[in-house]
């Protein structure tokens, strides 16, 4: 070949360019089409029910009703039915913290009007009970949401939300004792095993946790059989 | 007398045309090694654009989960392990890059700060390597940190905050949001330097062959009329390296997703979770870039002194050997056969690597006495540097008639490497008999074969017939369209496999690295045709 091509034939030149172009454009296409497949989340309800975790302490052995304080003025949580939906997990007592047992109440969510019956209790005392810890008003999370004891100066014996001034009474199914929020806190179901002295998660009762379509999607199912309870100071 | 302005006020006061025109030999048959820098570029943009992607996914909070289950998403696992062997090309590619600049001499007047940045630029990039593998969160993930924390932890009076900064304060979340975050700084950091580096380049222009300046430093291209210009001529070109480039990204780990039960080092998957029962059965190993460190953190005296002191020494080392290698020959001599001491370090450096690395591939974590270790170091020492200066004296009295005698040079400890590789994977075949060890046998001997050849040809044993296979108008066409529709049929299979399991993804991203080989090919036809190159 010499430096340039003396007679350049423009149509052959411009099919060797059709071909090139026609080459990359598949490439490319093929490429797009699984990047836009990919970056299209997957819509999946990763459980199909309601998985029964056991709570476990962050060293894998379970939680017993002495690793639980009444009124412990920490913040101890955790995630149930899915990674990242965190729960609070309280022992609740009155003001000489003693342990008071909770009984199963009726609910009402004003948002609608509907009504549920809260799960109660649970353990030696009746006393053991968790919520999802997401505020219903606008999503806010621990430390900003929180349970203040019954000898605590602001909101004894409540769950206050720091960012709006929602309030939620945990001795009667968390449900709506100041607004902003228009929600009770969704119960979660606890079951107590007596003879090993265990605490499991087993369901959510109440409105869908804040801000999914439903308490089963839009996160990742938590491994294994037990969901771990951390505590933040 | 007249003070020499500095670097930066040349380039701030004195702008240069860029991009510039550019020499036809660039292009030509050789022209390759002058692009060696343009395909760590296209790796690092491959690398951008999939890190990106793969924001969109990667949970800090859930690390090992979030990268298995993206394996499943559609494209998952092509954009995951491409991202990994994409990684991998960039690293070899700076290697080759800082190797073929060393060798050639092209860290001279005036390309000092080209050189300094670049070997920056190898540091931030075996970095950003680091951090990137670390955050899958498996087992090789879990050994990187801790022997990462291990490092940081025994720095010297500082040692507590770097382990800090670079791994939090305990957390899992927290050591995986780190983690995050610095590879992607250090992924911002090396597109700034870079920027920097190729814009001195750009000023400082292409180095032509060193016999158009004698041989003398310095060495610059001279703007010339009658370069062509930039486009379309090197657009075209770098297009057709950018496809080859993007198609072994895609071929090499697609390949290797279909080999089964392929070893933890060639596997283009995260490994299993450190909490796993079967963790305790997949080797510790580091990426082959950091085989080296390893291996050496098995010496005895390495223990000895700690792991800090022993990277410090290892690493540190030679990193301050190349930051100073233009301070160190200042001559303005060219030819390798005047710079031996730097061709013979350079040498003895890239073998104590590949040794190194070979070595720890193959025995992980076994302890190495002194004795041995400085029978490692010292022989290569005393071999190597009387033989690079007795050859240099030869080359410089012009004993060798054979044009080809330095290429000869360089394959013979070549083939001994093959030979020896291959007298161990026999070994191992006889005494295990493996598959895996049939498998090392065949490419041993294969490449050792490919080897004694190629100096038997360069000997002069086989004569080459060097006329241009000359094609006429209707040969393109007929290539052309064959080719096009080559691509176009590939596209129409793969876009037939659903994008479901891991097989049928790597099956999806062979396909892909062939349509952007053919697309290489047709942009050579086009360039051969158009404009005659």
């Amino acid at each position: 070949m010499p430096q340039e091509n003396q007679n350049p034939d423009l149509s052959r030149r411009n099919f060797l360019k059709a071909m090139g172009v026609l080459a990359v454009g598949v490439g490319v296409a093929g490429i797009l089409r699984g990047v836009v497949m990919d970056i299209i989340p997957p819509n999946q309800n990763v459980e199909s029910g309601y998985p029964t975790l056991q709570l476990a302490l962050p060293n894998g052995n379970p939680v017993h009703t002495n690793d639980l304080i009444v009124n412990n003025p920490q913040i101890v949580i955790f995630n149930y039915p899915l990674q990242n939906e965190p729960n609070f997990l309280l022992r609740l007592g009155d003001s000489n913290n003693n342990d008071v047992a909770v009984q199963p109440t009726e609910v009402v969510i004003p948002a609608t009007g509907a009504k549920f019956t809260s799960p109660g209790g649970v353990g030696p005392y009746k006393s053991v009970v968790a919520s999802s810890a997401i505020c219903q008003h606008l999503g806010c999370v621990p430390p900003e949401i929180r349970f203040h004891p019954p000898n605590d100066t602001s909101y004894p014996g409540k769950i206050h939300c720091d960012c709006h001034g929602s309030t939620y009474d945990p001795y009667s199914g968390f449900s709506v004792v100041t607004g902003p929020t228009q929600s009770p806190l969704p119960n979660v179901k606890l079951v107590y095993d007596s003879t090993n002295d265990t605490y499991s998660a087993s369901l959510m009762i109440g409105p869908v946790i804040y801000g999914r379509t439903s308490d089963l999607s839009g996160g990742n199912p938590i491994s294994g059989n037990s969901t771990e309870v951390t505590t933040i100071s | 007398m007249k003070e020499e302005k500095s670097l930066i006020e040349k380039i701030m006061n004195e702008p240069q045309p860029i991009p510039r025109k550019v020499p036809d030999y660039m292009r030509k048959k050789g022209g390759i090694w002058y692009w060696t820098g343009a395909m760590i570029m296209i790796t690092f943009f491959y690398e951008v654009i999939t890190g990106i992607i793969m924001l969109f996914y990667y949970q800090p909070s859930n690390a090992y989960n979030s990268t298995v289950s993206f394996l499943t998403q559609p494209f998952g696992t092509i954009i995951l392990t491409t991202h990994l062997y994409g990684a991998y090309l960039m690293i070899a590619f700076v290697y080759i890059h800082l190797l073929r600049n060393l060798f050639v001499g092209s860290y001279k007047k005036p390309r000092e700060s080209q050189w300094f940045t670049g070997v920056l630029l190898l540091i931030l990039t075996v970095a950003a390597g680091y951090f990137g593998y670390s955050l899958t969160g498996d087992v090789l993930s879990a050994d990187a940190t801790d022997v990462g924390r291990g490092i940081a932890a025994a720095t010297p009076f500082i040692g507590s905050y770097l382990e800090l900064i670079f791994f939090g304060a305990g957390t899992s979340i927290e050591l995986f949001q780190r983690l995050e975050a610095w590879h992607i700084i250090i992924a911002g950091a090396i597109f700034l330097l870079f920027a920097v580096h190729f814009y001195i380049a750009e000023y400082n222009t292409i180095m032509p062959d060193p016999k158009e300046t004698n041989f003398k430093a310095p060495v610059i291209d001279k703007d010339d009329e009658n370069h062509k210009p930039w486009y379309p001529y090197n657009l075209m070109y770098m297009m057709q390296i950018a496809f080859a480039t993007l198609a072994l990204i895609f071929i090499i780990p697609s390949v290797f997703a279909l080999i089964p039960n392929i070893p933890a080092l060639l596997s283009p998957f995260p490994q299993v979770s450190p909490t796993s029962p079967l963790a305790s059965q997949v080797p510790p190993y580091p990426p082959w870039f950091l085989l080296f460190v390893y291996k050496e953190l098995d010496f005895q005296f390495a223990s000895a002194i700690g792991p800090f002191w022993a990277v410090a020494i290892f690493t540190g080392m030679p990193l301050i050997y190349l930051f100073l290698v233009p301070l160190i020959d200042r001559s303005n001599e060219m030819k390798p056969s005047k710079r031996p001491l730097i061709i013979a370090t350079g040498i003895i450096g890239t073998f104590y690597y590949v040794a190194l690395s070979v070595w720890g591939a193959f025995r992980p974590g076994v302890p190495v006495p002194n004795f041995l270790a400085l029978l490692f170091f010292i022989i290569p020492l005393i071999v190597m540097v009387p033989l690079i200066y007795y050859l240099a004296g030869n080359f410089e009295k012009e004993k060798y008639s054979n044009p080809n005698a330095w290429k000869i040079m360089a394959l013979i400890p070549i083939s001994g490497f093959f030979a020896f590789l291959s007298g161990a994977a026999i070994y191992s075949l006889i005494s295990i008999g493996s598959a895996l060890a049939l498998g090392e046998t065949i490419a041993s001997l294969v490449f050792l074969i490919l080897t004694l050849l190629t100096i038997y040809a360069l000997y002069g044993g086989v004569k080459i017939n060097k006329t241009p296979i000359k094609m006429k108008g209707t040969g393109y066409t007929v290539f052309g369209a064959v080719y096009g529709l080559l691509a176009v049929w590939i596209f129409t299979l793969i876009t037939l496999i659903p994008m479901t399991t891991i097989r049928d993804q790597a099956l999806i991203g062979i396909g892909l690295g062939i349509i952007f080989f053919i697309s290489a090919v047709l942009t050579k036809i086009y360039r051969a045709y158009a404009y005659g190159e």
